[in-house]
């Protein structure tokens, strides 16, 4: 909660707000606030264990009983849940309180263990620093403790320390109320009450860290930090999680080198304090035995051998120099990077080399032009009460979850309304407003129809009052915020774009948040990290001060340049923190290409499938071991802070350009992160008065918002295939833990990858004649042909087949044809 | 020409016979022995020591790797790391157990203070103070130099002067806070520990000027069960 909700009285005779003594000074508090945020704004603390001001308050553990006066006498009240009510009277440091904090505390402790100096919570627990500052010092209970067994887990990253557990409420509310995901609970009565999870069902939430971190005590700690430091051998440096688009505020704690933990920090406009577990424990990767430390060249034997910079820095330079033409040098990447380094790659390829084949995505994302052309909301407008939110995209609960968890609370609390058009049932549930779930391909058809007002029937099997509940939602007047992502891998994105169109004609005040799941993928495309455009979305023509050598001609996408090498005519390909050979949806593509690549050159992180088919390797250094800057989903900058220093030889990916650049005979004009970000403030619109040290850390980070010298125009329709009659479509989709480089080199996530299972509903499965839990086998019409289990699953629509990406076993990928606008699979027993 | 200066006052000085007393503790003959004249001079009661990882009389550590005298060291010569206990080989009662314990007796000032801030009495320290080292590697002792051997007694490193009857030095005899917290409280107790059984702390300061001070290593073994406080 910072001071922004309380704005200040501009005029002194109306003084807002709700007048009340605390400790004998007369304040003034917000319409409806609860005492305790009150008093704390007025910077008064009052003691607590259970009140979280994120969650709603349910008085669990007394111990923010004060005295309080509300005209009929003082008597002991919980602030937590006492809204203030004008002219009360209270006391935080009377007798009674005293005596209540004092009487509190011992209940609690009665049965607390006190093994803090074996507790990971020790050194920053509340219970610790109430006890110190408010309790009686000495406990009168000689009697034996109850006992537990000590710590068990309940899923693999949290384990559960009953005998700790006081009762809060804390996990159990947020599991329930935030997450929605209510696996941990209350069990048995009075003196016996413990928490625990449901019999044979793990605490497998994507969002289960958050609860250690809100646990008061340290009844729930988290497995990857389980004894790794004590509080106070920790270091912090505030940053912001690159781990998904969201940009969600994060605190890095480190000791003696090495991150130990990430905490989430409040940001009113990001994350709210909440973390996914991808977010929270990815760290771990920064440690992990496949990091690239050391710059490498490909011998003469064919083995990658570890070289100095020099000579990698000089193949490079030759790599690129040795190309016939900047047409054949090809760029896959760059999503991983901070903005600065976004925009020295840029500025080195396309400002000095003439390079325009350069692609951030890799066939999984929306169209530049889409991304950067549509009118964007923030979270906080797309969340705001009476807000209507079209979800045509993914379930953001598996992309993007802390986004998930912003949008969950609009649904749940605070009456915005969901139109789902997901290509399956997603997270949201039964909270939708309208749940359109179109066939693959069919987005753009729904749309249209809801444009156009044709309601009255069902369409491609969403029944008539969902598309009527829809239509009355989208011209209610009220505002329409559209989250748009990739939710099937396997479907072309025109898809997407004809959907988009419909709805901005039925709706054209409607706001976009374009929901791509990589890092920071928009400000690789601010930075002119994609073919057509230079940085701030200026066109090619464009003059740029320092950019000598532009571009040309409008360059390819990344599967442009990938059929570009199966043809031979991309002689370089440089991948900055890309991994086609796993990412890219067609397999069968990337493989061919990387087959006849000439040289391939990857700035990397870590020994990826591709990387290791690279003749040059640059070692980056990653997140958490750079400075820089972050542009999320909404365009909003916030800043990325190292706290541990990169290993072995590893640099900062904006180092490794100007060094390039130097090498190459160039000069990018910046030899430090100061520079650097002086250089975009006066290259790129929309960051001119950006301020770089302050933006994102005293207050949330600025939304750029420059305007595009061009005008976004949408094709309506995309040709679709007609579904034949016994095919199904399939819809390929991305789960949170799958064989993505920082799950898999994170050592506590690897093993949360599930296998790749085929879902169908249940009604196809069983016209298929096959039952759940067995193997079937799926062929395609372009001839690819694998057994996988199949399950019945009601959440996904008829005629759909729903494959995961990158799990275990069956690979996705392997089915997807780029440029097919959808994907047929026959399933058979 | 300066140090034929500094000669000069060495000669004038000559033969005047030695005004600081010679400590010959650790002091070694030709032939390398002890010579009989050699002895350590007496010290204080309460003179600090090189320390000692002390163990339960069922031979489990008593560190549990808590870090909290690393925190309070004023030096910051301890680094400490904990790790779970294994389930099938226990290093330590409960959870958590020291793994890494190392002390840079280059920084150490036997201040004291990590006995002090120890909840499990596993770090004291002994009076001896003759040892020195040839290289900075040997002077940071790690958890396989500081935990007493099998028999509970301190392990005896080639430059270490131990003398017969110092390990009975290694504990039991300050602590200047008390375990309850209670201000009125006088004198020490401790847990039992392998090597010594259950010893007498420290005699509060009015009964110790009445008595004299008890055996150490006496009587009065109860069975502890190892459990930390």
């Amino acid at each position: 909660m910072t001071a922004t909700e309380n704005p200040e009285s501009e005029s002194p005779e109306v003084e807002p707000g709700v007048p009340f003594t605390l400790n004998g000074t007369e304040l003034r508090a917000d319409e409806g606030e609860l005492l305790i945020a009150a008093a704390e704004r007025h910077g008064v603390h009052i003691p607590h264990f259970c009140y979280h001001p994120r969650m709603s308050s349910v008085g669990m553990c007394r111990m923010c009983l004060v005295e309080v006066d509300g005209g009929r006498g003082a008597s002991l009240q919980p602030a937590c849940m006492l809204p203030v009510t004008p002219n009360m009277v209270v006391n935080t440091e009377s007798e009674p309180t005293t005596k209540a904090q004092d009487g509190v505390l011992e209940l609690l402790l009665i049965n607390h263990p006190l093994d803090c100096p074996v507790c990971d919570k020790g050194g920053e627990c509340p219970l610790q620093d109430n006890a110190y500052a408010f309790g009686p010092g000495e406990s009168r209970f000689v009697e034996e403790k109850r006992h537990f067994e000590k710590p068990i887990p309940i899923s693999d990253l949290v384990y559960l320390d009953r005998e700790r557990c006081i009762l809060c409420d804390r996990c159990t509310r947020f599991a329930d109320e935030v997450a929605g995901d209510p696996l941990i609970h209350f069990i048995d009565r009075g003196a016996q009450t413990q928490v625990n999870t449901f019999p044979e069902h793990e605490f497998s939430s994507y969002f289960s860290g958050n609860t250690v971190q809100i646990c008061p005590v340290g009844a729930l700690t988290a497995q990857p930090y389980r004894f790794a430091a004590r509080p106070w051998d920790l270091s912090e440096n505030e940053s912001t999680s690159m781990i998904d688009s969201t940009g969600a505020r994060v605190a890095l704690h480190s000791s003696q080198n090495r991150l130990v933990r990430i905490q989430g920090v409040d940001s009113d406009a990001t994350n709210w304090g909440w973390l996914s577990d991808k977010e929270r424990f990815a760290y771990e990767a920064t440690d992990s035995s496949q990091r690239v430390t050391e710059p490498m060249v490909r011998a003469d034997g064919g083995e990658l051998e570890t070289t100095r910079w020099n000579n990698a820095i000089k193949r490079t330079v030759e790599a690129l120099a040795g190309a016939s033409d900047p047409r054949k040098i090809g760029v896959i990447g760059g999503a991983r990077l901070t903005l600065e380094s976004q925009y020295a790659w840029s500025k080195l390829l396309k400002g000095l080399g003439a390079v325009d084949n350069i692609d951030a995505q890799l066939g999984d994302g929306l169209p530049a032009d889409v991304v950067m052309g549509l009118p964007r909301a923030t979270i906080d407008q797309a969340c705001a009460g009476a807000g209507v939110v079209v979800l045509l995209g993914p379930d953001l609960k598996e992309e993007l979850p802390t986004l998930y968890l912003r949008l969950r609370h609009a649904v749940q609390f605070d009456g915005v309304s969901l139109i789902e058009m997901s290509p399956r049932q997603t997270a949201f549930g039964d909270s939708v407003a309208a749940r359109l779930n179109p066939r693959p391909g069919a987005a753009g058809q729904i749309a249209a129809a809801l444009a156009d007002g044709m309601v009255g029937t069902s369409m491609g099997g969403i029944p008539s009052r969902e598309l009527t509940a829809a239509h009355a939602l989208l011209t209610s007047g009220r505002p329409v915020t559209v989250v748009v992502g990739r939710g099937n891998l396997a479907e072309s994105p025109d898809v997407l774009v004809s959907a988009i169109a419909s709805l901005q004609r039925l709706v054209p005040d409607a706001k976009f948040l374009t929901a791509l799941r990589r890092g920071n993928v928009h400000g690789a495309l601010e930075m002119g990290l994609t073919p057509g455009y230079l940085p701030g979305g200026q066109e090619l023509s464009a003059t740029i001060d320092g950019w000598d050598m532009a571009p040309q001609s409008t360059g390819l996408d990344t599967e442009g340049m990938l059929r570009a090498a199966v043809n031979g005519s991309l002689e370089t390909l440089v991948l900055l923190g890309a991994d086609p050979l796993r990412d890219f949806p067609d397999a069968e593509l990337a493989a061919a290409a990387f087959e006849r690549i000439g040289t391939l050159v990857s700035v990397d992180t870590f020994m990826t499938s591709s990387t290791q088919r690279a003749d040059v390797v640059l070692s980056a250094a990653m997140f958490g071991e750079v400075d820089g800057t972050f542009m999320n989903l909404e365009g909003r900058l916030s800043p990325v802070r190292a706290k541990v220093t990169a290993p072995g030889q590893a640099r900062p990916d904006w180092m490794i350009a100007a060094e390039i650049a130097q090498a190459a005979g160039g000069d990018l004009g910046f030899t430090q992160l100061g520079q650097l970000q002086s250089d975009i403030a006066a290259s790129v619109p929309g960051f001119e008065s950006v301020d770089w040290e302050t933006a994102g850390v005293v207050s949330d980070g600025p939304v750029v918002t420059a305007a595009r010298p061009w005008r976004l125009t949408l094709a309506e329709t995309a040709p679709i295939p007609p579904a034949d009659d016994y095919g199904l479509r399939l819809v390929v989709d991305r789960k949170l833990w799958d064989n993505g480089t920082m799950t898999s080199s994170s050592a506590s996530l690897r093993g949360l990858v599930g296998d790749a299972v085929l879902t169908l509903s249940p009604t196809d499965l069983e016209r298929i004649g096959a039952t759940s839990g067995a193997e079937v086998k799926l062929s395609t019409s372009s001839g690819a042909s694998r057994t996988v289990v199949a399950e019945a699953d009601a959440r996904i629509p008829a005629g759909v087949a729903h494959l995961p990406f990158a799990l275990n076993g069956l690979q996705a990928q392997e089915l997807i044809r780029a440029g097919e606008p959808v994907i047929d699979v026959r399933v058979q027993p | 020409m300066g140090y034929f200066e500094g000669f000069a006052v060495t000669l004038a000085k000559w033969g005047e016979g030695v005004t600081t007393r010679e400590y010959r503790g650790g002091r070694k003959n030709r032939k390398g022995e002890i010579s009989n004249k050699d002895q350590k001079a007496p010290k204080p009661e309460r003179a600090h020591g090189r320390h000692v990882l002390n163990r339960y009389e069922d031979g489990m550590e008593k560190c549990i790797g808590c870090e909290l005298c690393a925190g309070v060291c004023p030096a910051q010569c301890i680094y400490v790391r904990g790790k779970d206990n294994p389930d099938d080989d226990p290093k330590s009662p409960g959870e958590r157990y020291g793994y890494v314990y190392e002390i840079n007796y280059l920084r150490c000032i036997h201040c004291d203070l990590c006995v002090e801030a120890c909840p499990t009495e596993a770090i004291t320290e002994s009076k001896l103070f003759e040892f020195s080292f040839t290289n900075r590697s040997d002077a940071i002792y790690t958890k396989d130099e500081l935990l007493v051997d099998d028999a509970g007694m301190p392990q005896k490193l080639p430059w270490e002067d131990w003398r017969p009857g110092e390990d009975l030095q290694t504990s039991g005899w300050m602590r200047a806070t008390s375990p309850s917290g209670k201000a009125s409280y006088l004198g020490t107790g401790w847990s039992g520990e392998l090597g010594y059984g259950v010893r007498f702390g420290d005699l509060p300061q009015d009964e110790k000027d009445a008595s004299t001070a008890p055996d150490p290593g006496a009587e009065d073994h109860d069975d502890h069960d190892g459990g930390h406080h």
